[in-house]
C-alpha cells in the first residue's frame, strides 16, 4: 500500500473523489462520477507527482444494479496500482466519456466495453462492434443477457441447433429473472 | 450473354458502393451463406457505415483500391483479417477485423468456479497459456489473501522463462517466415519441442498446460524434467546465439527490417503498448521491475531496451531477453528452496466481496485479469486484458505509406496471437 500516493491523490483530486482512497494489497482505488473522468485522468497523467502514464486496462463492468467504466493505471511514481471506478450509470443508456484523448488505445478497450456492455463513448470516432457480429444486437456481458433468447435474434438463429430456442420456459419474457447482483460496497 | 455484373466492385471514385441485392428466399441456410459470403469476400460491408471513421475508410479516394488479407491467411498468425486500402503497392489505411475466433472466455469464466478459470483462460494465448493463467491466480490469490510458498514461487517462475524462451524462438522463425526465410522457423521449433517437452514432463501437457493454481503449482518439480532441463541448459546459451547469428547477420533480414514501422516513444505510451514493443521504443517498462510480483524481486536480470522502434530493434529485443531469461532460469535452480508447492485451501473457494488486478509480464506484455467477486464460489466479473490486442491496434498508425509486401513483416514483428486478441 502506498500512503503518499493515497495522500497525493486526496490533495489532487478533492473535489472529484466521490467515497474515500481504497487500498488494498498494492493497489488503491479511487470512485468518481462518470462526468469527469476526462478532468481527473488529465490531472493524473499531467501532474508531476502522479505521471500515471500508462494505461493497463479499461473494462466495463455491470453490477447488476448499475453500469462502471472501471481504469487501471500504471505510474513510475507509485508502488501500486491505481485503479479509477466511474461509478453510476445508468444501466438503460450507459454513456461515458472517451479516453480516447489522452490515450489512442483506449479506442478499441471501449469498442470492447461497448460491444460487451453497450456503453457508449462519447468521443470515441470509431466506436462500432469489434467482436462480434455487426448485425448482433444484444450485449453478451450484461448480467440481463440470456443466450436463448438474444442469440435468436442474430443472423444464425434457427440453423444452428444450440441457438434454437431451449432453456428454461418463461425466464426469457421476465428480465429481472436470473439476474446475478454484485453486492453493494 | 449480358456481362457480368459484379456490382461490389467500385466503378466510380469517392463514391460508396453497395452490394446488388440478391433475390429473397425464406431458406434460413441459404441466408446464412450469403451473409457469409458477404462478410468473407466482399471488403466493402453490406451495411450503411456505423461511425465516421468507418465510412470515411471504405470510401475511395482516386486510383485507390480495397485488398482483403485473411482471415485464412498463412502470414497473419491466426484469423485475422486486414482491409488494405492501396494505391499501388502502398498501404494507404488499414482496417483490422477481429472476432473470427471470438469464444466468450470472460462470460466463461463468470460462469465457472474459481478452480475452472484457470482451465478456461489457457487458450486464449495459446503459445504461452501459462502467463495467462499466472495472470488469473495472482488476481485470486490477491482476492483470497493467500500466501503462495516460496517453492511454488521460484517453479513458476521457471517454468515462465522456459515457456517465454520458447515463445521468443517461434517469433524469430516466423517473423523470418514472413519475410520469405524458411530456415530459422526450423530452429525456432527445434528449441521450442525441447522446452515443450520439457514442460509435458512436468505439468503433463505440451501446450495447454493447466499447471498454476491458486496458492500454488500442480505438481513438484520431477526427475524427467530436471534431466531434460540440464541437459538443455548445458547447450541453451550456445543455441541462442546460433539461431540467432542466423538472422542478426543475414543482410536482407536487416533491411527488410529496418526502419521499418517505426513506433516512437509518445506514440507507444499514447497507444498503452507493452512488452517488447514498447521496450523497442526506449520505454523501459517491465512489469517484473516496474510492479514486480513473485520472486522477480530476488533475481538478478536486466531490462533490455532500445530506442529505434523499428521492426529490427523489436527482434533483437526478443534475442536479448532470451538471454536474460536463461540467466534468470540458471538462478532459479540455484536458488530454489525445499518445501510444499501448495498453500493449503478449501475445496470451495468463497472469498470476500472485493476486486482485485493481478499482472504479470508474458512473452507479449503485460497479461492482466481484473476479477471481482460477490462472495460466491466464482467470479461475478472476469476481465482479462491482452497485450497483443493493444499491440495489433497500432497497425493502422504503423502501416500506412509502407509497401503491400511489408505489411505482413510488420504485423508480425509485433507478434500478436489471435486467441488473445479475439478472447
Amino acid at each position: 500500500m502506498d500512503r503518499i500516493l493515497k495522500t497525493r491523490l486526496e490533495a489532487r483530486l478533492a473535489e472529484h473523489l466521490r467515497g474515500p482512497v481504497y487500498q488494498r494489497h498494492d493497489e488503491t482505488e479511487i470512485r468518481i462520477e462518470p462526468g469527469s473522468v476526462p478532468e481527473v485522468l488529465r490531472i493524473l497523467h499531467d501532474a508531476v507527482d502522479l505521471r500515471f502514464e500508462i494505461l493497463a486496462d479499461l473494462a466495463g463492468v455491470d453490477t447488476g444494479e448499475v453500469m462502471q467504466v472501471v481504469y487501471h493505471l500504471w505510474s513510475p511514481m507509485a508502488s501500486d496500482w491505481l485503479r479509477i471506478i466511474a461509478d453510476g450509470l445508468s444501466r438503460d443508456d450507459p454513456r461515458a466519456p472517451s479516453a480516447t484523448f489522452l490515450w489512442t488505445g483506449a479506442e478499441w478497450l471501449e469498442r470492447e466495453a461497448y460491444d460487451m456492455f453497450g456503453i457508449v463513448f462519447e468521443g470515441n470516432r470509431d466506436l462500432r462492434r469489434i467482436f462480434m457480429p455487426p448485425d448482433y444486437t444484444s450485449f453478451p456481458l450484461r448480467k440481463d443477457f440470456l443466450l436463448p433468447d438474444d442469440s435468436a435474434r442474430s443472423p444464425g438463429a434457427g440453423v444452428r441447433h444450440v441457438e434454437r430456442g431451449y432453456g428454461p420456459a418463461g425466464l426469457a419474457d421476465d428480465p429481472a429473472a436470473g439476474i446475478r447482483r454484485a453486492p453493494a460496497s | 450473354m449480358p456481362p457480368r455484373q459484379n456490382a461490389s466492385r467500385p466503378t466510380t471514385t469517392g463514391t460508396r458502393v453497395q452490394a446488388q441485392p440478391q433475390p429473397s428466399t425464406d431458406d434460413p441456410r441459404i441466408m446464412l451463406d450469403r451473409q457469409i459470403g458477404a462478410d468473407l469476400f466482399e471488403p466493402i460491408p453490406p451495411y450503411p457505415p456505423r461511425t465516421e471513421r468507418e465510412g470515411e475508410f471504405y470510401t475511395l479516394g482516386d486510383g485507390e483500391m480495397f485488398l482483403n488479407v485473411g482471415p485464412h491467411h498463412p502470414a497473419t498468425h491466426g484469423v485475422l483479417r486486414l482491409v488494405l486500402k492501396l494505391s499501388g503497392e502502398q498501404v494507404v489505411d488499414v482496417d483490422p477485423v477481429l472476432g473470427y475466433l471470438h469464444r466468450g472466455v470472460e462470460k466463461i469464466c463468470e460462469n465457472s468456479d474459481y478452480y475452472h478459470v484457470i482451465d478456461q483462460v489457457d487458450p486464449l494465448e495459446y503459445i504461452s497459456s501459462l502467463f495467462q493463467e499466472w495472470a488469473a491466480v495472482l488476481s485470486f490469490e490477491k482476492l483470497m489473501d493467500v500466501e503462495v510458498p516460496r517453492r511454488a514461487e521460484y517453479i513458476r517462475v521457471l517454468s515462465g522463462e522456459l515457456l517465454r524462451i520458447a515463445s521468443h524462438t517461434l517469433y524469430m522463425g516466423f517473423l523470418a517466415l514472413d519475410l520469405g526465410g524458411l530456415t530459422p522457423i526450423l530452429y525456432g521449433f527445434i528449441e521450442r519441442d525441447e522446452i515443450v517437452e520439457m514442460l509435458a514432463a512436468l505439468t503433463g501437457a505440451r501446450m495447454l498446460f493447466n499447471y498454476f493454481r491458486i496458492g500454488g503449482v500442480n505438481g513438484d518439480l520431477n526427475h524427467e524434467f530436471m534431466s531434460r532441463l540440464g541437459d538443455w541448459m548445458s547447450r541453451a546459451a550456445r543455441q541462442t546465439e546460433a539461431s540467432a547469428g542466423l538472422l542478426n547477420e543475414n543482410e536482407i533480414f536487416v533491411r527488410r527490417t529496418r526502419g521499418m514501422g517505426v513506433l516512437d516513444r509518445a506514440t507507444a505510451l499514447r497507444f498503452g503498448v507493452t512488452g517488447g514493443n514498447l521496450r523497442a521504443t526506449g520505454v523501459p517498462f517491465d512489469v517484473r521491475r516496474a510492479h514486480p510480483y513473485s520472486v522477480y524481486p530476488e533475481l538478478d536480470f536486466s531490462i533490455p531496451t532500445r530506442t529505434e522502434g523499428d521492426s529490427l530493434a523489436r527482434y533483437l529485443i526478443r534475442v536479448d531477453e532470451v538471454r536474460e531469461s536463461i540467466k534468470i532460469i540458471d538462478q532459479c535452480l540455484h536458488n530454489i528452496p525445499d518445501g510444499p508447492v501448495m498453500a493449503k485451501l478449501p475445496r470451495l473457494l468463497r472469498p470476500r466481496p472485493g476486486r482485485s488486478w493481478g499482472a504479470c509480464e508474458g512473452p507479449r506484455g503485460m497479461m492482466g485479469v481484473y476479477s471481482i467477486s460477490d462472495g460466491s464460489d466464482g467470479p461475478f466479473r472476469f476481465r482479462i486484458h491482452d497485450p497483443s490486442f493493444v499491440n495489433l491496434e497500432t497497425v493502422p498508425a504503423l502501416l500506412p505509406g509502407n509497401l503491400l509486401a511489408d505489411t505482413m513483416a510488420i504485423v508480425a514483428s509485433l507478434d500478436p496471437v489471435m486467441g488473445g486478441i479475439d478472447k
